[in-house]
């Protein structure tokens, strides 16, 4: 199975730091993959997107999925608002892809975007990702955990073991190098915790409750 | 200093144990800064580079690199290292789009002064309008510094060049600058499976005494460099002075052949050379190159694939040869001048060479792209 | 470096060589008193008659306490025509880069030669100084670098064939000035010393032993606490268009002798009695 997945969200909701995580637990499970974030100037709040290519076949493409089979929203701006690159939000979604959307409640899409998802048969998940994030990890700053739970819980994509690797690693001892205004987050989101431990848990209990809430929807 | 073991380029570069690596192609930058056995790394922010220059930073503060620090511009950064290799060190740097701009003066004044600098260019767009995005036209400026241009796909690539650039540029009868070439973003900033060789072996340190210009140290006569100077005085002493030592970098250039044969292994990678319809491409092009020759294998087109790893010295023979035969060459690149097209043109029957597709400004190349146009191709061949 | 010559090789070595080993001011701890009594490592230059310029660099070059150690940097100008006549390593690189060459220089022989003093000491005119590689000069000094820059002021572009500069005096018609200069003269002594050299001089050729102490201290307090400066004033008697036999003249009647020392380096410059 061959994963294109698209990641849109506002700067600073750990698009970046998503795909990271999912793409090293991808490795970890012996797949092959690509990461790449897509972002203009670093400002949070800003649209900003990621990329995860993800196959057991070696991947060679770069640069953003323009044809995703998997597109995950963080926030309901990128559809309400159009903060995001691609207009509309779901531009290039192949047949009978996925929609994984961060809301509470369903997002009234116009007839014509309706229409146009109904076409290609898409599956929508909406998961109060944030919602979870504050809940069980008890900070936003876990949002795009939930997000990954929630991709998992859907797809399988990668192992929960693999995935708790990747985070542990993530915000292990080792720096690590994304973007330096995603180091300069990382030092916040670690202040929140005493442990690196603690962490690493919160963050995977968000993940499963995130996975589990799709897995019984 | 860390303590570390020197070993021998070849065992390094072939045969060294390869530990699987999950990193940006900034990080793979300083993993090689890390196993070049650099002596100074001089810095300056420019994105997307800049990643790259905190790290070869972090690894001088665990004593990698004796001398590290960030300069005033690029100009001055390219100047310094330039400073440092006359003075007998093996240095580092690296930029950007409006940076190598900036700097630009000073990389046929390396070449001239015959420098084995290696500098990485995260190649970006230049203004105006201002962006930051992948777009790697400044190749085409770099061309005809008199440096070596090598163009990497990945970060693996971009890893394996820069140690591959210290050691052919170093050879004595080299002895010029290496420019390592990846596309900002997606080398850079793209994360993929790197191997690396283990950080506690790293390359002989550079030995000025091979130069084939005396180190500025005041350690070797000739003490007296020159009699008259010979830049300023129109006389024809004075021409013929500067017309063959231009021949001579030109010949450096050529005489790095054998040593990137030895080194990379070849200049070029093909798939199906013997394809109807023949794409060349460098850099990332190539690996969106690669999906779509895939893709159109599959829908029956007899297409094929050349990838130009090494710009400078441009692969003249073999590109001659591997054109001479295929109906249809298509070239797809990152940049709006179509410089490889341009070089690819001027060595066989131009006619049969379709520049394009070309993507910049920043913006991504769908490998479907370059699959209609070699669709197209394939209706009218 | 002290060289020697292989012995047999003495007869086929070009004479000038062999006079400059034999003759010449390496590890001599030689003079501008004792000039006149050794083979100087600059002997002729093909600048204009009556150059101040030309003159400095023989007085800098007689001052330089270890030329057998010392790299000198230039930059594109009258002095980078001279330069390439030295018997000490000199790097010409672009104009305006020589303070950047000089500090990747400096450090790189740092590294090379821990236990020797290596001086790398550049020697540019105003329009490099002062105009095009302003920033690599300040930056460089910012920076703490150990070397020392000195400026041949001639007020103005002569290489280039007499355009005015920033260190022009204000009202002066060069070329590129058609109207007069409209600002004063760029006060580089004041931004060295509040840009963090340790040691700023300004002296002209007229007064050569004043120049030589000045030379001297700029490069021991280089060489031990960081960055110097010396200003040299050395008029152009061709695009200011005085006669060559009154350059002196001009020179000792507009040259402004100042200096400045940090306490560190007046510290050191009484214990070593210079």
């Amino acid at each position: 199975m061959r994963f294109d997945i698209r990641m849109s969200g506002l700067g600073g909701q750990g698009m970046v730091t998503a795909a990271n995580i999912l793409g090293s637990a991808a490795v970890k499970d012996g797949k092959h993959s690509i990461v790449i974030p897509f972002f203009g100037a670093e400002k949070r709040l800003a649209p900003t997107e990621s990329y995860v290519r993800i196959s057991s076949e070696e991947v060679y493409e770069k640069g953003e999925v323009t044809y995703p089979n998997v597109i995950m929203v963080f926030h309901e701006e990128v559809i309400t608002k159009g903060k995001c690159y691609t207009m509309p939000f779901y531009e290039g979604l192949q047949q009978d892809g996925l929609l994984i959307i961060n809301d509470s409640d369903e997002i009234s899409l116009s007839e014509r975007n309706t229409q146009s998802l109904k076409e290609r048969n898409a599956r929508i998940f909406y998961v109060p990702a944030s919602q979870i994030a504050l809940d069980v990890a008890g900070t936003e700053l876990a949002t795009n955990m939930a997000m990954l739970g929630a991709l998992v819980g859907a797809t399988d994509i990668v192992t929960f073991d693999s995935l708790e690797k990747a985070i542990a690693e993530r915000f292990g001892e080792r720096k690590f190098v994304a973007s330096a205004t995603t180091a300069a987050l990382d030092d916040v989101l670690k202040r929140k915790y005493a442990r690196a431990q603690e962490l690493v848990e919160k963050n995977m209990e968000a993940v499963r409750v995130a996975a589990k809430s799709i897995k019984d929807s | 200093m860390k303590e570390r073991k020197v070993v021998d380029p070849e065992y390094l570069l072939k045969e060294a144990p390869r530990e699987k690596k999950f990193l940006i192609g900034n990080e793979a930058v300083a993993e090689a800064v890390k196993r070049a056995n650099v002596d100074i790394g001089v810095s300056y922010p420019i994105t997307p580079q800049s990643e790259a220059m905190h790290l070869v930073g972090d690894i001088y503060a665990e004593g990698y690199l004796k001398d590290y620090y960030r300069a005033e511009h690029e100009l001055g950064a390219m100047a310094a290292v330039a400073g440092a290799a006359m003075g007998g060190a093996r240095t580092f740097t690296a930029t950007s789009g409006p940076g190598t701009l900036r700097a630009f003066e000073m990389f046929p004044c390396w070449a001239g002064a015959r420098l084995p600098i290696v500098c990485a260019f995260m190649c970006r767009g230049v203004n105006s309008p201002l962006t930051i995005q992948p777009d790697n036209i400044e190749i085409g400026w770099l061309m005809d510094t008199g440096m070596l241009i090598f163009h990497a796909e990945n970060p693996q690539e971009f890893f394996d060049m820069l140690l591959q650039a210290y050691v052919i540029a170093e050879q004595p009868d080299v002895h010029i600058p290496v420019g390592v070439c990846a596309d900002g973003f997606f080398v850079t900033h793209t994360r993929e499976i790197v191997e690396v060789t283990p950080e506690d072996e790293m390359l002989p340190p550079y030995d000025p005494s091979k130069s084939p210009c005396p180190t500025m140290d005041m350690e070797t006569p000739p003490i007296r460099q020159i009699r008259d100077p010979f830049v300023m005085k129109s006389n024809y002493i004075s021409y013929n002075a500067h017309a063959s030592w231009q021949q001579e970098v030109r010949a450096a250039a050529e005489r790095s052949r054998k040593h990137i044969a030895k080194y990379l292994g070849s200049s070029i990678e093909v798939t199906n050379p013997d394809a109807e319809i023949l794409l060349m491409a460098s850099g990332t092009a190539a690996a969106q190159a690669r999906v779509a020759v895939e893709r159109a294998q599959k829908d029956g087109i007899d297409a094929g694939l050349v990838k130009v790893k090494v710009i400078r010295p441009f692969p003249d023979k073999e590109i001659r040869e591997l054109t001479e035969n295929p109906k249809a060459i298509l070239v797809p690149e990152h940049n709006i001048v179509g410089w490889l097209a341009r070089e690819v043109m001027s060595r066989t029957d131009y006619t049969k060479v379709c520049g394009g597709p070309r993507v910049f400004g920043g913006m991504t190349m769908p490998p479907e792209v370059i699959l209609s146009e070699i669709k197209n191709l394939a209706r009218v061949i | 470096m002290i060289p020697k010559i292989s012995p047999g090789f003495e007869d086929v070595l070009p004479v000038e060589y062999r006079e400059l080993v034999q003759d010449g001011s390496y590890g001599r701890n030689l003079r501008i008193k004792d000039l006149g009594t050794f083979k100087e490592s600059i002997e002729e230059h093909p600048l204009c008659a009556g150059c101040a310029l030309s003159l400095s660099i023989r007085l800098i070059v007689a001052s330089l306490p270890c030329p057998e150690d010392t790299i000198v940097v230039g930059t594109t100008g009258c002095n980078s025509i001279l330069m390439p006549q030295l018997a000490i390593h000199n790097i010409h690189s672009l104009f305006g880069n020589q303070n950047a060459v000089a500090s990747g220089l400096k450090r790189a022989l740092k590294i090379r030669y821990p236990d020797k003093h290596k001086d790398v000491v550049v020697v540019a005119g105003d329009g490099g100084t002062a105009d095009i590689g302003l920033s690599m000069t300040m930056h460089s000094w910012f920076r703490r670098e150990n070397i020392t820059t000195i400026m041949l002021d001639n007020e103005g572009y002569s290489n280039t064939g007499g355009q005015e500069s920033s260190m022009t005096r204000e009202g002066v018609v060069l070329y590129m000035a058609p109207l007069g200069k409209k600002y004063p003269k760029t006060r580089m002594f004041e931004i060295a010393r509040e840009s963090g050299c340790a040691y700023v001089a300004a002296v002209s050729p007229a007064s050569p032993r004043r120049l030589e102490k000045m030379v001297r201290r700029a490069i021991l307090v280089a060489r031990a606490i960081g960055p110097t400066y010396v200003q040299i004033y050395c008029p152009c008697a061709t695009n200011y268009k005085f006669s060559p036999s009154e350059t002196l003249k001009r020179t000792k009647d507009d040259e402004q002798i100042r200096e400045y020392m940090s306490s560190d380096a007046k510290e050191l410059i009484e214990r070593l009695g210079e």
